[in-house]
């Protein structure tokens, strides 16, 4: 017994190595296991949010930590529903300038004091102060309380989709007064800044590490949250996160690679869930003067060249829709135009590239890829098909920190973005198609389609917002500077433990409340 | 072992170059393990000149079944050795295309790094005082820092290509042979063919390239070895993070990074790179050894 322990001893540094990282695992599992109340602790692996202001911070790591801490006076549903939450009704003037929100009586927020109308005058005050990106949908609008559980607001102009702006997902209530909402604060009051009316309370956080939250006691909800709690490990590594699941390390983990799920679909205890949803890579060609597609013809050539079932089939793994030519997909229902795109036609392109240039082909042209998810698999299937279509390019992998950080996807020729999920049609229109929209990355300026979003924004009526819907689609699949591959499912995994989980499109807003642990 | 040993002041002219060659070869012969390395480094320069002739497929061709289907993560076969990767591609044929790749960039970068790192070594070893001084303290400033982080700031900031890779790895190994080299010279430049070359009035080039260099060239030869082969991990690392050259360049690190995702569905497509890259650095490794051995003796005479 002695010899063979010093024999493992002496053998080598390793295994001791082995021991300690084992031992410092367990430790770790057993504080999440100690703070467990009834009910149980939820441990979610994800990318570390990095802006914490409920305003600003926009990705779903951010927008699912702030979720946890701040409610929204409507939640928008994984079916791109609305449903009432802190508002508990609302009504329109018959001229559809004036909304009056009813709000929930006797919430209180984290640290005791009482939710009254004030606090939505101040957040949305705030969001037009810090020019949120809440404001696309949001408009022009005055607000103001009448009395303590009433809001109105005022509008300058018609806007179809005003209720979805204040269920944005940027439009958390903040208690009134708070001056650096996500910001850490020093000594006694270091989450001083983190006080919402949400179902959970903050009480660790480690930045880039992880976060524990506690469930509020005080929840306005009879019965919510069910879970006594959850953490947040931060883990950047995509494939880190899928090792974690697996080892048991967290339950719950969201946004996987499509090539990533035959990994866990062997697993008898966890669970893979997949949302068809309208997040999709696009491909976008700047069409302004000077630039590669300014010329109609060749951003046609593109479209021709494209073959959408079979990337759709073979990179994304069939986990998807077939795209088109515009950001608005078949998830929208009745919104969605069904137009024929052109046939796979890659002489037709060369025909274009050489009308257009007056050369056999086109090219290289740098090719600007954002390294997520599987886009770097779509840019070299994407090379290959192309280059059928007489059209050559350098594929450029961007990590996407650098690609957003400086512009660059605003400013490069062609390229490839990930888009997420919207609930509205709308909102992509607004920030990436119209000529003057913030996010116009195509610098794509077409004064009929700008007409028709213009249009589409005070149509309240579906059918005839559909309508309009349809002439986009149809000029965009003319002479737009999209090619959109495909629409993708969003993929979850969580431990069979989990009871209650409906991850939503926009996984940020995936509703914790009725989630269970059942060990 | 006696007759080994080479006088290191009759380097200067006396033995003929394909002499010592030849008998280089012989000592290297008399060791199996350095033999083995020299086989497979120079097995790999094979693969690497006549790769596109070996290759049964484009290194970003895509493999189609009969029906016209990708064959995508198809485990290995008589058709494909290596298998296929998620994308389709014969991974047998994108190995020995990015021989070229591995071989050549290392290649390229560690011979301009000792170009350079020798004549800076020789310079300051030879004229010492504060010149070497102020080039040393440049040096050694240059050494601090850490090699990826330096590689990661440089291509993410200027962008991937095989020429900022290039310029990397001669910035990073340069002050390495140069310091090497400088103490080496150091040390032959008090010797008495030096001060004889010096009264005889021949001119400093002179003396640094046909007096001083022969006697730090085993040195050398041991140091470009070495450097070739930490030239090849980092260049396969720079590709594992993505930042080496772009795709769909059949480069062995970024294969290990697409891989390494799927090594439960395909391990295939792991393995075939990482081999690849162990052995390589492995044969070159035994190598440098080797020449380590063989000159010795002629280094220890000197430093």
């Amino acid at each position: 017994m002695f010899l063979n322990s010093a024999h493992v001893n002496g053998k080598s540094g390793i295994s001791r190595l082995m021991f300690t990282t084992l031992m410092i695992l367990i430790l770790f599992t057993m504080s999440g296991i100690a703070a467990a109340q009834d009910g149980g602790v939820l441990r979610v692996g994800m990318n570390a949010p990095e802006n914490l202001d409920p305003a600003t911070g926009s990705n779903d790591p951010e927008i699912l930590f702030n979720g946890t801490i701040y409610d929204y006076l409507i939640d928008v549903r994984p079916d791109n529903t609305l449903a009432p939450n802190l508002a508990s009704g609302w009504e329109m003037s018959d001229d559809g300038l004036t909304y009056t929100f009813a709000l929930v009586e006797g919430v209180q927020f984290h640290d005791g004091s009482d939710f009254t109308a004030a606090d939505v005058v101040f957040t949305f005050e705030r969001l037009k102060a810090v020019e949120s990106a809440a404001l696309g949908l949001l408009g022009d609008f005055e607000v103001a309380a009448d009395g303590d559980y009433t809001v109105v607001f005022t509008l300058a102009g018609l806007n179809a989709d005003f209720l979805y702006g204040i269920a944005s997902r940027f439009a958390f209530i903040l208690k009134e007064g708070t001056e650096n909402p996500g910001v850490l604060g020093e000594g006694d009051d270091v989450f001083s800044n983190f006080i919402g009316t949400g179902p959970f309370v903050l009480a660790e956080y480690s930045a880039g590490e992880r976060a524990f939250l506690t469930a509020n006691e005080n929840y306005w909800i009879e019965g919510q949250p069910m879970l006594g709690g959850i953490e947040f490990l931060f883990i950047d590594d995509s494939l880190t996160q899928i090792d974690a699941l697996r080892s048991g390390a967290v339950d719950f983990i969201f946004k996987l690679d499509v090539s990533q799920v035959a990994t866990l679909e062997g697993e008898s205890d966890i669970v893979i869930t997949e949302v068809v949803s309208n997040q999709h890579p696009l491909i976008r060609i700047r069409s302004d003067e000077g630039h590669l597609g300014e010329d109609a013809r060749i951003r046609q050539a593109f479209r021709l060249t494209t073959n959408r079932e079979e990337l759709l089939l073979t990179v994304q793994e069939g986990r998807g829709l077939v795209g088109n030519n515009d950001p608005i997909g078949p998830t929208y229902g009745d919104f969605f135009a069904e137009i024929d795109n052109p046939a796979f036609d890659s002489a037709a392109a060369c025909d274009l590239i050489q009308e257009a240039t007056g050369e056999a082909r086109l090219g290289p042209i740098d090719f600007y890829v954002d390294n997520a998810l599987n886009f770097e698999s779509l840019a070299v299937a994407l090379q290959q098909q192309w280059s059928e279509g007489c059209i050559d390019v350098n594929i450029l992998m961007r990590e996407s920190g650098v690609y957003y950080a400086n512009n660059e996807w605003m400013e490069v020729d062609l390229g490839i973005t990930g888009w997420g999920h919207r609930p509205v049609p709308q909102i992509y229109l607004n920030i990436m198609v119209a000529g003057d929209a913030v996010w116009n990355e195509a610098h794509f300026a077409d004064a009929e389609v700008d007409e028709l979003i213009a249009q589409a924004s005070v149509t309240a009526d579906t059918m005839a917002r559909a309508e309009i819907y349809a002439q986009i689609s149809t000029i965009l699949a003319e002479r737009g500077p999209y090619v959109i591959p495909w629409f993708s499912s969003l993929i979850g995994a969580a431990s069979s433990i989990v009871e209650g989980l409906e991850m939503h499109p926009f996984p940020g807003l995936t509703d914790f409340r009725s989630v269970s642990i059942n060990d | 072992m006696e007759q080994n040993l080479t006088n290191v002041e009759s380097f200067g002219a006396s033995h003929s170059f394909t002499t010592r060659f030849g008998k280089f070869l012989k000592q290297l012969a008399e060791r199996p393990l350095s033999l083995i390395g020299t086989f497979i480094v120079v097995l790999f320069l094979f693969i690497a000149v006549t790769g596109p002739l070996i290759a049964p497929h484009g290194y970003d061709e895509f493999m189609r079944d009969d029906e016209g289907a990708l064959m995508r993560r198809t485990e290995p076969s008589l058709q494909h050795p290596f298998g296929t990767d998620k994308d389709g591609r014969d991974i047998f044929s994108r190995v020995i295309w990015g021989t070229r790749e591995i071989i050549l960039l290392p290649g390229i970068a560690t011979t301009i790094a000792v170009i350079l790192g020798t004549s800076i070594g020789l310079t300051v070893g030879y004229y010492g005082g504060w010149f070497d001084e102020i080039v040393s303290q440049l040096m050694d400033s240059l050494l601090s820092i850490p090699a990826l982080v330096l590689a990661l700031v440089m291509l993410g900031t200027f962008g991937q290509s095989e020429i900022g890779i290039i310029i990397v790895v001669v910035l990073l190994y340069t002050p390495i042979v140069a310091r090497i080299i400088r103490s080496t010279t150091l040390n032959i430049r008090t010797l008495g063919y030096i001060e004889a070359a010096k009264l005889r009035g021949e001119s400093t080039p002179y003396i640094l390239f046909r007096e001083i260099l022969p006697g730090v060239l085993p040195a050398l030869v041991v140091e470009a070895a070495l450097r070739f082969s930490y030239a090849i991990f980092l260049i396969a690392s720079l590709g594992f993070l993505g930042l080496g050259v772009p795709p769909p360049s059949p480069s062995w690190g970024r294969m290990v990074e697409e891989a390494r995702g799927e090594y439960l569905q395909a391990p295939w497509a792991l393995w075939a790179p990482v081999i690849a890259i162990a052995l390589l650095v492995v044969g070159v490794n035994l190598m440098a050894d080797g020449l380590r051995r063989i000159f010795r003796h002629e280094i220890d005479k000197v430093s």
